[in-house]
């Protein structure tokens, strides 16, 4: 990022956002320098993944550079790298987001992985398949993300020793984990979407907090409470803690709402004969609240209300409670209670459990949580999806906000079933990797967004919205040196995927080993065969040239490069040809060697090794061994002259080398036939001297005449051999 | 945020990063080529430099050479001439850049040079003062000395017409961006002189089967062809159906389709998709993405742009990045 990644901030460079209604400006970054002259110039280069690569050139002295370093001190220039859009999701801690992004690897590649194989099954698509088995794996990979994302406890489960602690959060929650939560509520969880409003109400004693960041909350405003509450004798007194109890209850925090209640001050011991009545009616509707109907399957250990598993049942619940709540509401003891915050705030607590409109409006800050608290106790029987969007445009209404929580955004988008504007608000909050994994969420049963993210788009060059962000998160990973080598993950797993993944390969440096191995084990995984080859070549190349010849030799064959190793081999026998002294020699048998004997490379190489062969057997010879030696040293010879790709320079040398060999003292070592053949090859040779682009070897001049007499001879004595 | 990667010598004039962003060869003004090497990718230590005389004058601009022919750095010089150096280590000596060939020409000066092709066979194509454009072929993949002309053209549309008195300021080439042993060849050539016919950025395509180079397109409608091309730059390709190239001429930078296959003349299809205004005064230089779908220019207003398509195919500038002290 450019500019300082403010968390939610609406400036982040974020990739590929809906076509804004109005022309969007660009948005503008300052790139900060410490050069002293102005910049006149700069050069452009893209570096890893989306990293920008800038050098900016001041205008140089007009004085040609020769007197550059008198007068100022200035630098010439400065290169700066710029990241743009890190996307990390709302997350500073570069370690914690690297464990996330790590993490979602592998849910990530088993949830494709069961798709495909899901898909490949039924030959449908995969929105097709809504069966039990297939909404496992969805949640099972919602489930994992989510735990990558941290782990939150209700605040209001935290209620311990302390009776004046009624706020406990034991980590930050995190914007990013409200969000895939929400998500997962909506897109994922098909187990709970029968008590839809119970995992709302849930999800916002989580995350009310995050909302305290861009305005008032039930949340900020208890947190205030919480303050006052260790400096209060007579809690009853303060008005604000009657308003914490309303809202508390309107967003159905039961337990803060026991809680606070059992501060009041009538049940302090010395207090009880006097407050009798007012004592009663606290703890009235301290029984109420704990007694309150919910529709859900379980509760948490020590949490309050009344669970109810089926509909039909719980509005029977609902239905007593609430007559319970109307009998206490109209009960004759109001009149004795003499504390007078007490009776109207209990009353007030009364009239939000009854669903009184207008109190539950006063009591909320923000309209999610008027929205939460409408579900409540407005519409207790709401199931699934109905009117969902019209209900939170009514709380919009009611409590408009100037500036929306990215969260609020995202909760719009996934009501009114928009799936662009959840992508959009995804992305923009909270970056690629976010957009990247709740697809596979919002995919996972809706075939009107499976319709909307697969479709094969020409505006974007052929491919989907999916591809897309999968192309625009696996950037951003090549990016970092620490994450690149889970860009093939990514990448393979859409089609124009692969043509990404190739030339990020093929950027990688190849000169350390360990950096090349991983590359072209990532080749090897994905097939990619051209690639691998071509990193191999480079890296031949590369040692080649900087002196490594062995492994310069290695990777040229691992890359089967025989252009390359035919040029090499032409060095090779240029140099043999040249000089075939013992010490130069043993230079180069090493890369002979190396070359190795096998058939599939050049046949020049073949030659290379049989003229080290000969070389070996005819040094044995030299050194005064046997002539079984020279007998192996002449058939290596006569290999050699009768191997096509013996170059035609090599054949006198070759044979002026053999002298020893063809006037050998015991008696003749060539047959006739061999004698013959050799003798042949050097007709061919005097013939080929005529030609100009001959290429005359450094040998004494008299060197063929001498091979010439030295082969006669040794004819005329096999001739007699063998008679 | 941006950081600091690497500090440069008094008189820089130009600068170009390798294949993999470890090494980066600046040239200056008094001719001397610095590169600057990251010793381990993972670590941040800074770039250290090291520094060569290649020629009295000012450097013009440097380019890597492909990494399958080794680590090579290509210069042009303010003689108007190029020459070519490579890192290697010679018979029992240290590492050392030497120099392995120049291009000399006599009638005409460098303008641009890119080199193109595949890892079998490495080709240079260099623009020259007079309009012409060459096009040489490396015969021997191991040693930078063997090049051979392979062909010389004016950028013009009909071959036939000619023109002597050309004078050329400045002129881009761009290669199609491809890795491996792809057999297609073509890039895009522009010019920035005083004959209209030789400014309009042209596409270029090797005809293997004639072996001789082709125009398959003309990037330009019908009433600006004559207009001066500052810039031109291809997109990566790794999935459209067609190709994109960017040429930036004082309208402003136009954003090309250019269809896959010939029609039956061996025209290639154009589409002028987008004509993006925001550059004060001449784009210098444009650079896509690895993904083809960012476009980053730069140009004499000193700011760097970011454009991009967004869902609908609509082009527009996303971001600017403005240097400030």
């Amino acid at each position: 990022m450019p500019a300082p990644a403010a968390p939610n901030s609406d400036d982040q460079l974020s990739l590929f956002s809906p076509p804004p209604s109005s022309p969007k400006q660009p948005i503008i970054y300052p790139l900060h320098h410490s050069l002293s002259s102005p910049v006149s110039r700069i050069a452009i280069s893209w570096s890893r993944g989306n990293t920008l690569r800038l050098s900016l050139l001041p205008q140089p002295s007009s004085n040609g550079g020769i007197e550059v370093n008198d007068g100022d001190d200035s630098s010439g220039g400065s290169v700066v790298e710029v990241k743009l859009s890190a996307g990390n999701g709302g997350i500073d801690d570069d370690a914690q987001w690297r464990r996330i992004v790590y993490g979602s690897v592998a849910p990530f590649a088993m949830f494709q992985s069961r798709k495909n194989s899901a898909f490949s099954f039924s030959k449908l698509p995969v929105g097709a398949l809504s069966n039990v088995d297939w909404w496992e794996y969805v949640m099972e990979y919602s489930k994992e993300i989510n735990s990558l994302l941290g782990t939150t406890k209700s605040m209001a489960s935290s209620i311990v020793d302390d009776p004046r602690r009624i706020l406990m959060v034991d980590e930050e929650p995190t914007s990013l984990k409200a969000a895939w939560e929400l998500l997962e509520i909506f897109y994922a969880d098909k187990q709970s979407q029968a008590w839809l409003p119970e995992r709302l109400v849930d999800w916002l004693a989580d995350y009310d907090s995050l909302f305290s960041e861009t305005q008032f909350t039930v949340y900020s405003k208890l947190v205030d409470l919480q303050q006052r509450l260790l400096n209060m004798q007579t809690i009853e007194d303060d008005q604000k803690y009657w308003d914490c109890l309303s809202s508390a209850l309107a967003l159905g925090w039961l337990d803060i709402v026991v809680k606070l209640l059992r501060l009041h001050g009538s049940y302090q011991l010395d207090q009880l004969s006097r407050r009798e009545t007012e004592n009663g009616l606290v703890e009235a509707v301290v029984v109420l609240v704990s007694k309150m109907p919910r529709l859900r399957p379980e509760l948490q250990a020590g949490r309050l209300g009344e669970c109810y598993k089926n509909k039909t049942d719980f509005i029977k619940g609902w239905e007593t409670w609430r007559a319970r709540v109307t009998k206490l509401e109209c009960s004759g003891y109001w009149v004795q209670c003499g504390h007078q915050k007490t009776r109207e705030g209990l009353r007030k607590i009364l009239q939000i459990m009854l669903g009184n409109t207008e109190h539950l409006s006063a009591t909320t800050c923000h309209w999610v949580e008027l929205y939460i608290a409408h579900f409540i106790y407005i519409r207790p029987f709401t199931v699934g999806f109905e009117s969902l969007y019209s209900q939170a445009q009514k709380c919009i209404q009611l409590k408009p906000v100037s500036h929306p929580h990215s969260l609020m955004g995202l909760m719009v988008g996934i009501l009114g079933e928009n799936t662009e504007v959840v992508l959009a608000e995804c992305s923009r909050a909270f970056g690629p990797w976010m957009v990247t994994h709740a697809i596979e969420l919002l995919t996972a049963g809706n075939d009107q967004s499976e319709i909307l993210l697969h479709e094969v788009r020409q505006n974007l060059g052929g491919v989907s919205i999916e591809e897309l962000h999968r192309l625009v998160y696996a950037q951003v990973l090549a990016s970092n040196q620490l994450t690149w080598q889970i860009a093939p993950v990514y990448l393979t797993s859409c089609r124009p995927g692969m043509g990404m993944l190739e030339i990020l390969l093929y950027r990688q440096p190849v000169h350390l080993k360990q950096g090349l191995l991983k590359n072209l084990e990532i080749c090897r995984l994905y097939e990619l065969d051209t690639v691998s080859s071509n990193i191999m070549k480079i890296a031949g190349v590369h040692h080649w040239k900087h002196g490594r010849k062995g492994s310069g030799i290695f990777w040229l064959q691992q890359a089967q490069d025989e252009i390359r190793l035919n040029k090499i081999a032409q060095q090779l026998f240029d140099f043999v040809g040249k000089s075939v002294s013992e010490e130069s020699f043993k230079q180069w048998e090493g890369l002979i060697e190396l070359l190795g004997s096998d058939t599939r490379t050049a046949g020049g190489l073949e030659f290379l090794h049989k003229y080290r062969d000969f070389k070996r057997s005819l040094q044995q010879v030299v050194d005064g061994k046997a002539t079984d030696a020279a007998r192996q040293a002449v058939e290596s010879l006569i290999l050699l002259m009768k191997n096509p790709s013996t170059p035609q320079q090599f054949w006198l040398p070759l044979l002026h080398d053999s002298l020893k060999l063809l006037t050998w003292r015991e008696g003749p070592l060539l047959d006739v036939a061999q004698t013959n053949l050799l003798l042949n090859k050097l007709q061919e040779l005097s013939m080929a001297r005529m030609r100009p682009d001959y290429v005359e070897a450094d040998l004494p001049t008299q060197a063929l005449s001498t091979v010439r007499l030295a082969l006669a001879t040794n004819l005329g004595r096999a001739i007699l051999e063998e008679q | 945020m941006e950081k600091t990667v690497a500090t440069l010598e008094k008189g820089t004039v130009c600068s170009a990063w390798n294949y993999s962003a470890q090494r980066l060869a600046t040239g200056s003004i008094n001719g001397l080529l610095t590169i600057f090497d990251s010793p381990d990718p993972a670590s941040s230590s800074p770039f250290s430099p090291s520094s060569f005389q290649v020629h009295e004058g000012s450097i013009v601009k440097v380019a890597w050479v492909p990494p399958e022919y080794g680590d090579a750095i290509a210069c042009i010089l303010d003689d108007g001439t190029l020459s070519l150096w490579e890192e290697v280590t010679g018979e029992g000596q240290s590492l050392q850049w030497k120099i392995c060939t120049k291009f000399q020409n006599k009638s005409a000066r460098v303008l641009d040079i890119q080199f193109g092709g595949s890892s079998t066979c490495l080709k240079l194509v260099v623009a020259y003062s007079d309009g012409y454009a060459k096009v040489y072929e490396l015969q021997n993949p191991l040693e930078l000395n063997t090049w051979q002309l392979q062909a010389e053209f004016q950028n013009v549309i009909d071959s036939v017409s000619k023109f002597a008195k050309a004078s050329c300021l400045s002129a881009s080439i761009s290669w199609i961006p491809q890795i491996g042993e792809s057999q297609q060849l073509s890039f895009v050539l522009g010019f920035n002189s005083d004959i209209p016919q030789l400014n309009s950025s042209k596409v270029w395509e090797f005809d293997q089967l004639h072996q001789r180079w082709l125009t398959v397109a003309e990037l330009a409608l019908p009433e600006n062809t004559g207009d001066p091309v500052h810039a031109v730059a291809w997109a990566p390709n790794i999935c459209r159906p067609y190709e994109i190239i960017s040429v930036a001429t004082q309208m402003g930078i136009a954003i090309w389709h250019i269809g896959l296959h010939p029609d039956v003349n061996g025209h290639l299809s154009v589409e002028k998709i987008a004509l993006l205004s925001g550059h004060q005064g001449e784009v210098w230089q444009m650079e896509w993405d690895m993904s083809g779908m960012t476009l980053a220019s730069t140009g004499s207003d000193g700011v760097v742009r970011l454009w991009q398509s967004n869902l609908n195919g609509v082009w527009h500038e996303q971001a600017v990045l403005e240097p400030t002290s």
